[in-house]
């Protein structure tokens, strides 16, 4: 197999004693769909969070495309090319549809402060703006203020967003929860259709049936370490994870 | 020696006041996380609502009682009125609502009153006391006495009643406490009941302690309260009284003792600043 | 014109400026400042200096005033970036207070007598007064109006309407906080400052009690009933506030009064202002709704 796009090793992120994400090690490589999967407080948000340079490591590596990229802010993980969305949505609300995906278009253009005195807008933006809203199905609503879209296109919207900012890797928080069915199985429809499209994906989900059906890989966190890795019918059957993700979770039910 | 005693008594009487202004602005900003400025105002309508009950009835007690209701009254009208419809905004909005109210009810006051500072000619029914051959006027015992009353039935309040509790409830999270049953609005109304009859207290004690009352008496303790807390920790009453206290203490002794040439109201924001450098959270703050 | 009616002309204008800066900060980027009145002050005693003891000219000392003012902006409004909404908000309370103390305070800025003797604009030979320093000012304006214009155009601006929607996901878009924060502070304080050079100028006399914490608030004011955000705004807004007053003179008294009300009915049912989204004005004239950016 190549060299990884993500590579995380000996990744561990402690909050005053508790050890959230324990010496975590996890690649993702080009053109494939990585499922991060874990009971509730499992450490995946933090882990995610961590890639995303909203915290920064207690210790560990992290690489993308070869390079180091812990302990950057998240606006420099950002401009190194990798898109992210927000489990609780975060629309720029009072600017259009159009305007929040532009926004993501300026990518290249803020780290440099003699570039950013450009107009955004022009012609070619809007039109390249226009072709990813119309890749995740939002074109129409384009001159929709952004606040007032319901849940799923918002999401829709944030992944619009993810892909102008990450041409090759998109990381997807939660991007499922509190839709309702056929609202996923299009929503499912979308992020495949972008794997096709050559764009790799690490996905963070708690719907089960959703990451079984998505990934090709699943990594299993549990308390903040790694339990389990392999493809979706590995896991299924993995004992470990049977007991982490069902059988606490009973406990918790009874509790 | 004396006169270094003298001063450091006078600070910790002018910390007293701030305190008790302090106070409202605390309860009020841990509760609804509003900036309420108008609180300086509903202190100064204290001073003025005491003297006009002083003047008509005679009653010191009457007073008090008097200037103590009527905020009560305004406090609660202020929440009702501005702040509760514009909590849906940014935080700037109400601020500004306050700033404007806060602005308002000074330029009432003048045009009622009069532009001039009134006399609060009240002596306060407290004996001078003598430490160690060192006499503490009437006027200072007072404030300290009634700034320690103040504080100890508020803490009896919060910390001992029921109704303490579900304030204290309502401050760590609203939605939380609705569920479990507490009417917050009205819990949220009560702690501008009791912020603003302790602004009236402040006001009438100023009023008698300086024999001054003024419409802009308030301008300085809205914007020097907001910095004490900062430095006190956002919402934190403990912390708001410290500060109170140090900041009474230091303004006094730096100016009036040490001399120094420091400009007295500029001296809680450059405490400030050096809090938000070095210490964020406050000195006695959660780090919320 | 009459010279009474020019005089409220040209502070307007004046005015105008500085609330144009204010809204870079505020309108566009999302920052709280209370404290405007600060860097207004900035603007005219540095110009006041530079005239009065460096016997600098108008025009040699306007690009130096604006250099120091966005300056002085960026390293106050370091210790600002630190902190968020209501600790902004006091912080910025704050530098007003210390910013006026130390005019008043410290002899070199004159102390409580202020700087007197500013010279007048030369402009070609003339000495600009009257029509023709209003003029002056409009031009100035129109500069300041074109440069908040290409602003909201700019990959600049769009960056700091993302930080002020959303700063989390602005960051998530390689947006980095604090380069665009200070970027519209500087921006807004070097308007601040030529504001401040203009009104030196025209006053010829100034202290520090002109620069104090009530103006930050009528700053304020003018921007929050022109409507927040909107480029025009901070005209329309200096135009209302400088004008009903003076249509109120019969009634000096009630002036404040009126001035205090008007801002607080308008933050209670108008928080967008008048050129806001959904505001009676717009229904009234039937605009579009307006570009939320610009």
């Amino acid at each position: 197999m190549s060299a990884p796009l993500l590579e995380i090793t000996g990744l561990s992120k402690t909050f005053g004693g508790l050890k959230a994400v324990d010496n975590v090690d996890m690649a993702l490589y080009s053109g494939e769909i990585l499922g991060l999967l874990g009971p509730n407080g499992a450490g995946k948000t933090v882990c995610f969070n961590l890639i995303c340079g909203v915290y920064r490591p207690s210790a560990g590596r992290i690489r993308f495309d070869g390079r180091r990229i812990d302990g950057l802010a998240p606006h420099e993980v950002a401009a190194r090319g990798i898109g992210r969305t927000f489990q609780i949505v975060k629309p720029f609300a009072a600017l259009s549809v159009l305007e929040n995906v532009l926004v993501a278009r300026g990518i290249r253009r803020y780290g440099r402060f003699s570039r950013m005195w450009g107009s955004w807008r022009g012609r070619g933006e809007k039109e390249a703006a226009m072709a990813l809203l119309e890749r995740v199905g939002l074109a129409e609503l384009a001159g929709r203020k952004a606040g007032l879209l319901p849940l799923g296109n918002l999401r829709r919207l944030e992944i619009a967003r993810a892909l102008a900012v990450g041409s090759r890797l998109v990381l997807l928080d939660e991007s499922f929860s509190g839709l309702r069915h056929e609202e996923i199985a299009r929503l499912e429809a979308l992020v495949r259709r972008i794997r096709e499209d050559g764009v790799t994906i690490l996905l963070i989900e708690h719907n089960m049936r959703v990451t079984m059906g998505l990934c090709d890989r699943i990594v299993v966190l549990d308390h903040g370490r790694r339990i389990a890795e392999g493809t979706p019918s590995e896991i299924q059957h993995d004992p470990a994870v049977i007991e982490a993700y069902l059988g606490t979770k009973g406990k918790r039910h009874a509790a | 020696m004396h006169l270094f005693l003298e001063q450091l008594l006078n600070g910790v009487a002018q910390g007293a006041i701030y305190a008790l202004v302090t106070l409202g602005l605390t309860l009020v900003y841990g509760i609804l996380r509003v900036l309420h400025v108008a609180h300086a105002a509903v202190y100064t309508v204290g001073a003025y609502l005491g003297l006009l009950v002083f003047n008509t009835t005679g009653s010191l007690a009457l007073a008090f009682a008097g200037a103590m209701a009527g905020c009560a009254l305004l406090g609660v009208l202020i929440e009702r009125l501005v702040y509760f419809p514009l909590l849906k905004y940014p935080p700037y909005v109400p601020l500004i609502g306050s700033i404007a109210v806060m602005l308002s009810i000074e330029e009432l006051l003048r045009l009622v009153a009069g532009p001039y500072i009134l006399t609060f000619p009240a002596k306060l029914p407290f004996p001078a006391l003598h430490v160690g051959g060192f006499q503490i006027s009437p006027t200072l015992t007072a404030v300290y006495v009634i700034t320690a009353l103040v504080l100890l039935v508020l803490w009896f309040i919060t910390g001992r009643t029921e109704v303490g509790l579900a304030m204290r409830a309502a401050s760590q999270d609203m939605p939380v406490a609705d569920a479990m049953g507490i009417d917050s609005h009205f819990v949220v109304s009560l702690t501008f009941v009791l912020g603003s009859a302790i602004a009236a207290v402040a006001g009438v004690l100023v009023g008698i302690y300086y024999n001054q009352v003024y419409p802009t008496m308030g301008s300085v303790p809205a914007y020097k309260t907001l910095a004490i807390i900062v430095v006190g920790g956002m919402g934190s009453v403990s912390g708001a009284v410290i500060a109170s206290l140090l900041l009474g203490i230091a303004e006094t002794l730096l100016i009036g003792y040490a001399n120094i040439p420091l400009p007295r109201d500029a001296l809680a924001f450059i405490a400030m600043i050096a809090v938000l450098m070095w210490r964020r959270e406050g000195l006695m703050g959660s780090g919320r | 014109m009459s010279a009474y009616v020019i005089t409220i002309a040209t502070l307007i204008v004046i005015y105008a400026i500085v609330v144009c800066g204010l809204n870079v900060i505020v309108g566009y980027a999302g920052q709280i400042s209370l404290g405007h009145a600060a860097f207004f002050g900035i603007g005219a005693y540095t110009a006041a200096l530079l005239a009065t003891k460096g016997h600098f000219s108008f025009w040699g000392a306007l690009p130096l005033v604006i250099l120091i003012s966005g300056l002085v902006g960026l390293l106050l409004g370091l210790p600002s970036l630190r902190v968020r909404d209501d600790f902004l908000a006091i912080t910025t309370i704050g530098i007003n207070f210390i910013v006026e103390a130390v005019f008043l305070y410290v002899p070199f800025f004159g102390g409580a007598l202020g700087i007197g003797g500013i010279p007048r604009v030369m402009l070609a030979g003339i000495k600009l007064k009257g029509a023709a320093f209003l003029l002056l000012c409009l031009f100035f304006l129109a500069v300041v109006l074109a440069v908040c214009w290409w602003f909201t155009r700019s990959w600049a601006g769009l960056a700091c309407f993302a930080l002020r929607e959303e700063e989390q996901a602005a960051a998530s878009m390689g947006i980095s906080p604090v380069r665009f924060k200070l970027t519209a502070f500087v921006l807004g304080t070097g308007m601040a400052g030529l504001g401040g050079a203009l009104y030196a100028h025209y006053m010829r006399f100034i202290s520090a009690t002109d620069f104090s914490f009530p103006v930050s608030i009528t700053l304020l004011a003018m921007l929050v009933i022109g409507g927040m955000g909107n480029l025009w705004a901070p005209l329309l807004g200096a135009v209302i506030l400088g004008v009903l007053p003076e249509l109120f003179r019969p009634i000096v008294d009630y002036r404040m009064l009126f001035y205090t009300g008007l801002l607080l009915l308008m933050i209670r049912f108008q928080p967008g202002g008048l050129l806001g989204e959904g505001s009676f004005l717009r229904r009234r004239l039937r605009l579009k709704p307006g570009r939320a950016a610009a």
